[in-house]
């Protein structure tokens, strides 16, 4: 019932021939944990599948002057379980181990887990066309929402589902993306967009675009990261709230602290506001939560939502006290 | 080791069970009757699921068969206007296509046409093809905006009808004899069997006889329904199935979609299978009923219970419901009740039984009041119910039970748990993460049905069949029936091949209800001692000693009086000449009994009070269900019913969007089962007993009681932890941190 | 089989395709005239790679080597339950969110209801039918049996694939990573605890690789 066409390239030349010559009219295929699953709802209906994981050099995690290099083919599995990055970035490991299951984890891509779509269940369900899916209204706004976005809605609740995307953003992760015209480099923080921006896509990816490799900065020993993921089950489930905090920790103090909430908002939500307000200072747990609780001031619930804005201060409370301890 | 044994008073534990005379209580286990019997046995049939080699209908694949799909409203309430099959009957591939209504709609997912075609995908476009014209109509899929004034009409009859009325004494009597007198709402939600195996049928015409393989706990109802159904005689149909993976209530009788498996293979010529999808699973085939129970209530000081009043509302889509009642009425004594029980119509599809229908709702309300009456009461709500405990069914007004052992399992559990820990007043935990335990009591039926038949054939070489048109659903009835009977004739359950799930065989009831163990196992039983008596007979012929003193045991006949006078199984065996079949039957029960089982759980939970995050540290089940027949898969039923019951209680609920009438959470990741991580430590606990009037082997069913009371457990342990009852489930997140919120904050 | 192959050659997948991009003028006959020019020219060029409608994959399917016609889109279930009649691997929930269609692919748990069947290709893939050789059962499934640790038994082999995966990982994970290791898998009559008991007797096996 299903049908597509498959482009196997053998390595990175002709993936970026087979992407200029076809256009933008191919759908790449990373992991299939999350593409398979939208091509059995209908959701998507890829005429071309390019599969990228014949393309060698997509693989793999090495260090370099640069930084630490992860392959966006990378599965789950092996960014977890590589000594760098449990070494120097736990929040990122966190991150990963917290993702879906073991199989998921198995299979699932870095690259994959930043460009997979939103899990909204009206987006999910063939029945519905949403906004997201060129209809003309977002069902979530003033349905059933108690998963969806405080933060960024607007015309379309959806919250981003990435796990790694809060994570690498707090340690000012970059990608690396390879067009038909060429490569290009950027911070993880602005691939992200807003509905407002483009409501059918979630990232800046034009077609015939493909994330290629994510860029860490070079390890610091000074620097410490904690991922903190809500969720309802114990396993298998998507952020409630989640909660990236990377900063340079001496004693109760954080230094260029960078905080993210996942789970809350159509993009990775970065705190900037609240990352001031905690820098530099000798953290006690009031203030901590008092820079909480103004930073989700700004949060615009839904009608089942509201829980989310106290539990996203909750974790974050959480997570700052467990990056100083 | 020889189950005809006798005991000191020259009988049997057997034969006394036969001769059904009054015994006060529960008589303690005979261990040493049976040498399987109430022992841990592995399953006969293991090595087939381990391998992938059991035979589930999803697996089964007949030559030449045809694929259907079945056509489904998408719209919760509308008028068929016109519906065309040439469409889908003039693709390539497709083979047949029928109509299976016509007129008015009234869910989505309500069957309107299917197809059968070469393979599932030219069936499943061959449907979307079929053209159809709807007049959309007004719906309304939740029961509160039902029940509103103005509410469109889900039936031809109002949206809110009288399901069941319950008196007893006068409540009003019983109000001013109250010294405290509290009224609380509980609520449950719709919850999803969503069995591993989606329901599946495959319907095979064979020289006029329709014969069905279904994935159902009811072959019976489905051959003598599906019969009325195409108005053909029953002995015209016959339905088999092997494995099944998991029902919970929602395989128990006849589906459409077998049905139109008939049809469609009647008119395509071959047979047709038809596998629903998960959504189809989701949408089309039952859930358990929701429930919004208020009961007010009273006690004297001492916890005496004056009166009792109950009124529910009980959504069951477009169908009536679930009775939730049964516990109020029953357990505890108290002589003035009122019940009120509202069917309120949704258009979505009917409720079906879900494991202990009802009874889960009902325990969840009846529970969770008496513990907030005995917090009332400054009470240990254990106490409050040994203060209120009955011997007699209807509240201690009706006739005695056959058995029960709710104290003994209040003692075990309590014990077990580590009750004394518990806070002393609820919610006087300290902290943001807070503790509490609680319980929860169970009764349920489960005698079993008189009047199953069972057959065992003993060959003459000495190989054992045993069949019975039972159906097993996970529960081990092969390795139970095998364990009987090779106890009671000398040999090892491995001895003995067990036929069953097919309707040609000896007629069993449907296995749901916890029906099973005790219609089929007292029906082997009966067969295997006509058997053993009849072999004997021939044994003491041949060792030429009296049949008294004749004794079966290691595959052996032996003279007691003298063990090396012994005879092969076979040898005696060969003696009947051919193939014997000993009738077995599961007898009557005696009157003047009530016939329930028993239980209660424990749980202890950890509430983190900032993220309103339940986690269940904890369960102790202890049951008294008779004897335990097989103590190995006896554990696995009160594990999976804990487990389920746990899942229900936080996460598992239907989300319905109101203003569309779909549901939102069709699939497995959005409808939440618990996973590997969220279960804690399970302690099953059984109270040995035997109930000597219920049947021969003294047993009762354990399907549905450990599914009962463990919701209302945990949700009591939560009140204990915090003080205040979450009286809704599931209690998710976002209902805990509601709970928990500062009153004038609550929306 | 004939079926699947008739798609192949004819199809949909081909007819929707020049129907979702508007190419329906360019070409009529074969496959490479069909594509919109941007595509036929990418097929023509060196170095780029052709567009497969099907792919005959080899691999081995519990040591035995197989091979076979898939179509991009199949999945590994698919392949396994349709075409291969191996049934012993489920379907439940088709969307990887419960693991009973779990098998391992060169030694890794996998979801086969998502995963490509092309991508089988060069390598092992063990299924429930690979574990026992006829006459003894393997370690795993004996547990199984011994721990009574299912009921229905339909989630049976997802659940002892993802045991066997978790074991030759580590083979005395601790209870929780035990909990952890098989947190991919559902089983519906709520049979953990039992599972649990026998993995842990596993793990507390010494010797004997699994």
């Amino acid at each position: 019932m299903i049908h597509f066409e498959l482009a196997q390239p053998q390595n990175l030349q002709e993936l970026t021939t087979f992407l200029t010559k076809t256009n933008g009219s191919s759908t790449p295929l990373a992991g299939g944990t999350d593409l398979m699953s939208l091509v059995k709802d209908g959701i998507i209906r890829p005429e071309v599948v390019v599969d990228l994981s014949t393309v060698p050099e997509l693989r793999g995690i090495r260090k370099d002057q640069v930084g630490v290099r992860i392959g966006a083919l990378t599965t789950i599995k092996e960014l977890a379980s590589d000594p760098i990055i449990e070494k120097t970035f736990p929040g990122l490991r966190q991150a990963a181990l917290s993702i879906g299951s073991p199989q998921l984890r198995n299979v699932g891509t870095v690259g994959g887990n930043l460009c997979q779509r939103p899990r909204c269940w009206y987006f999910r369900d063939p029945l519905f066309t949403c906004r997201k899916k060129g209809g003309s209204r977002c069902f979530a706004a003033r349905g059933r929402n108690k998963y969806h976005a405080i933060f960024g809605g607007g015309i379309c609740h959806i919250v981003h589902p990435s796990d790694l995307a809060p994570a690498l953003i707090s340690l000012e992760a970059k990608v690396k993306i390879v067009s038909p015209v060429g490569e290009k480099e950027m911070p993880l923080e602005n691939f992200f967009t807003l509905p407002s921006v483009s409501v059918r896509q979630e990232n800046i990816l034009q077609p015939g675009e493909i994330l290629t490799e994510v860029i860490l900065p070079p390890p610091s020993p000074r620097k410490k990261s904690i991922y903190l993921k809500f969720t309802e089950r114990g396993s298998w489930d998507f952020a409630v709230v989640s909660v990236a905090v990377s900063g340079v920790v001496e004693g109760q103090r954080i230094t260029k602290p960078r905080v993210i909430l996942g789970g809350v908002a159509p993009i990775p939500w970065r705190l900037p506001g609240f990352e001031s307000k905690i820098e530099g200072h000798q953290l006690k747990e009031t203030a901590v939560a008092a820079a909480a609780l103004e930073a989700l001031s700004e949060a615009r619930p839904l009608e089942e939502n509201r829980y989310k804005v106290d539990l996203a201060g909750v974790w974050l409370t959480r997570a700052v006290l467990s990056l100083l301890s | 080791m020889n189950p005809l044994r006798p005991e000191p008073d020259g009988l049997t534990y057997l034969e006394q069970a036969a001769r059904q005379e009054p015994v006060a209580q529960p008589v303690s286990a005979p261990t040493k009757e049976f040498k399987y019997v109430g022992q841990k046995v592995r399953r006969v049939d293991g090595h087939l699921v381990v391998t992938g080699k059991a035979p589930y209908t999803h697996d089964i694949k007949l030559e030449g068969m045809a694929w259907g799909k079945i056509l489904r409203s998408p719209y919760p309430a509308a008028e068929i206007t016109a519906l065309d099959l040439t469409p889908a009957l003039s693709r390539r591939g497709v083979l047949a296509a029928v109509k299976l209504t016509t007129g008015r709609v009234r869910y989505i997912g309500e069957p309107i046409a299917a197809v059968a075609a070469v393979d599932e995908a030219t069936a499943e476009e061959a449907i979307q093809s079929i053209k159809v014209e709807y007049k959309v109509l007004p719906f309304v899929v939740s029961p509160e905006k039902a029940m509103e004034e103005n509410a469109p009409q889900v039936l031809d009859s109002p949206n809110v009808q009288k399901l069941f009325e319950y008196t007893r004494g006068n409540i009003k009597e019983g109000e001013a004899q109250a010294e405290v007198i509290i009224e609380r709402t509980y609520q449950t939600s719709i919850e999803v069997h969503h069995p591993a195996e989606t329901h599946a049928s495959i319907a095979q015409w064979k020289n006029g006889r329709l014969i069905i393989w279904d994935s159902t706990q009811a072959i019976f109802s489905v051959r003598d329904q599906i019969a009325r159904s195409l108005n053909i005689p029953a002995s015209q149909v016959r339905v088999i199935k092997k494995y099944m993976g998991g029902g919970f209530g929602s395989k128990l009788g006849l589906n459409d979609h077998t049905v139109a498996a008939a049809l469609l293979a009647k008119e395509a010529g071959r047979p047709v299978k038809i596998v629903l999808s998960r959504r189809e699973n989701a949408y089309c085939v039952g859930n358990r009923p929701s429930s919004r129970i208020t009961i007010r209530g009273g006690a004297k000081r001492d916890g005496t219970l004056t009166f009792l009043h109950m009124k529910n509302y009980t959504g069951g889509g477009v169908g009536r419901g679930d009775r939730c009642s049964e516990p109020l009425i029953d357990i505890y004594r108290c002589p003035h009740v009122l019940v009120e029980e509202y069917s309120v119509f949704t258009n979505t599809c009917a409720s079906r039984p879900t494991r202990a229908p009802g009874h889960v709702q009902g325990t969840f309300a009846l529970e969770g009041f008496l513990e907030e009456l005995a917090a009332e009461l400054k009470m240990d709500p254990l106490e409050l119910r040994r203060k209120n405990y009955s011997d007699k069914n209807l509240g201690d007004t009706g006739i005695p039970y056959s058995s029960k052992g709710l104290l003994e399992c209040y003692r075990l559990g309590a014990e077990a748990i580590g009750w004394n820990r518990r806070n002393p007043v609820p919610g006087q935990a300290k902290g943001k993460i807070k503790r509490g335990i609680g319980m929860a009591t169970q009764i349920w039926w489960g005698a079993g049905v008189p009047g199953t038949v069972a057959d065992l054939k003993v060959y003459p070489d000495g190989s054992i069949e045993a069949i019975c048109g039972t159906q097993d659903l996970g529960g081990g009835t092969r390795t139970y029936i095998a364990a009987i009977i090779a106890d009671v004739l000398g040999l090892e359950p491995q001895d003995i091949t067990v036929r069953i799930g097919d309707t040609d065989y000896p007629w069993a009831p449907s296995s749901g209800g916890s029906q099973t163990t005790p219609s089929v196992g007292p029906a082997f039983l009966d067969a295997a001692l006509k058997a053993a008596k009849e072999l004997k007979a021939i044994a003491s012929k041949k060792l030429n000693c009296p049949a008294e003193n004749v004794e079966i045991r290691n595959r052996r006949f032996i003279d007691k009086s003298k063990p090396e006078n012994s005879l092969s199984f076979s040898d005696v065996a060969r003696e009947l000449r051919r193939v014997t079949v000993f009738h077995g039957e599961r007898a009557g029960l005696p009157p003047g009994f009530a016939y329930n089982s028993f239980g209660a759980h424990f749980a202890e939970v950890e509430v983190d009070t900032e993220t309103g995050r339940v986690k269940v540290l904890k369960v102790v089940a202890a049951h008294e269900v008779g004897r335990v027949v097989n103590r190995q898969t006896a554990e696995s039923q009160v594990v999976g019913g804990m487990t389920q019951g746990l899942s229900a209680s936080l996460f598992e609920e239907r989300v319905m969007d109101e203003a569309e009438g779909r549901c939102v959470n069709t699939n497995l990741h959005d409808y939440k089962i618990a996973t590997f991580l969220d279960i804690p430590e399970i302690i099953t606990l059984f109270v040995d007993s035997i109930d000597p009037r219920i049947n021969n082997l003294g047993s009762k069913g354990l399907g549905e009681p450990p599914r009962i009371p463990v919701a209302a457990a945990i949700a009591n342990a939560v009140f204990n932890a915090l003080g205040v009852h979450p009286a809704i489930i599931p209690m998710t997140p976002e209902r805990i941190l509601r709970l928990l919120r500062p009153k004038e904050e609550k929306p | 089989m004939p079926a699947d192959k008739k798609r192949f050659k004819k199809g949909i997948s081909r007819r929707d395709f020049l129907k979702g991009i508007g190419g329906g003028a360019v070409g009529t006959a074969l496959s490479a005239h069909l594509l919109p020019p941007a595509l036929a020219s990418a097929g023509a060029q060196a170095g780029s790679p052709p567009l497969l409608s099907s792919k005959r994959i080899t691999f081995s399917l519990n040591g035995k080597e197989t091979t076979v016609e898939v179509e991009p889109a199949e999945t590994l279930l698919h392949l396994l339950r349709d075409k291969l009649q191996l049934t012993g691997t489920k379907k439940v929930c088709d969307h990887g969110s419960c693991g009973g269609c779990t098998v391992l692919v060169d030694d890794q748990a996998v979801y086969s209801c998502l995963y490509p069947a092309f991508r089988v290709n060069g390598k092992h893939v063990v299924t429930i039918e690979g574990l026992s050789n006829g006459k003894d059962l393997h370690p795993v499934q004996q547990a199984y049996i011994d721990h009574d640790a299912y009921q229905c038994g339909f989630c049976t082999p997802g659940f002892i694939l993802a045991t066997l995966a978790l074991l030759r990982q580590k083979a005395s994970p601790s209870v929780e990573e035990i909990r952890a290791g098989l947190s991919g898998n559902i089983c519906r009559c709520g049979n953990q605890a039992k599972i649990l008991a026998a993995v842990k007797a596993l793990a507390s096996q010494k010797g004997g690789a699994l």
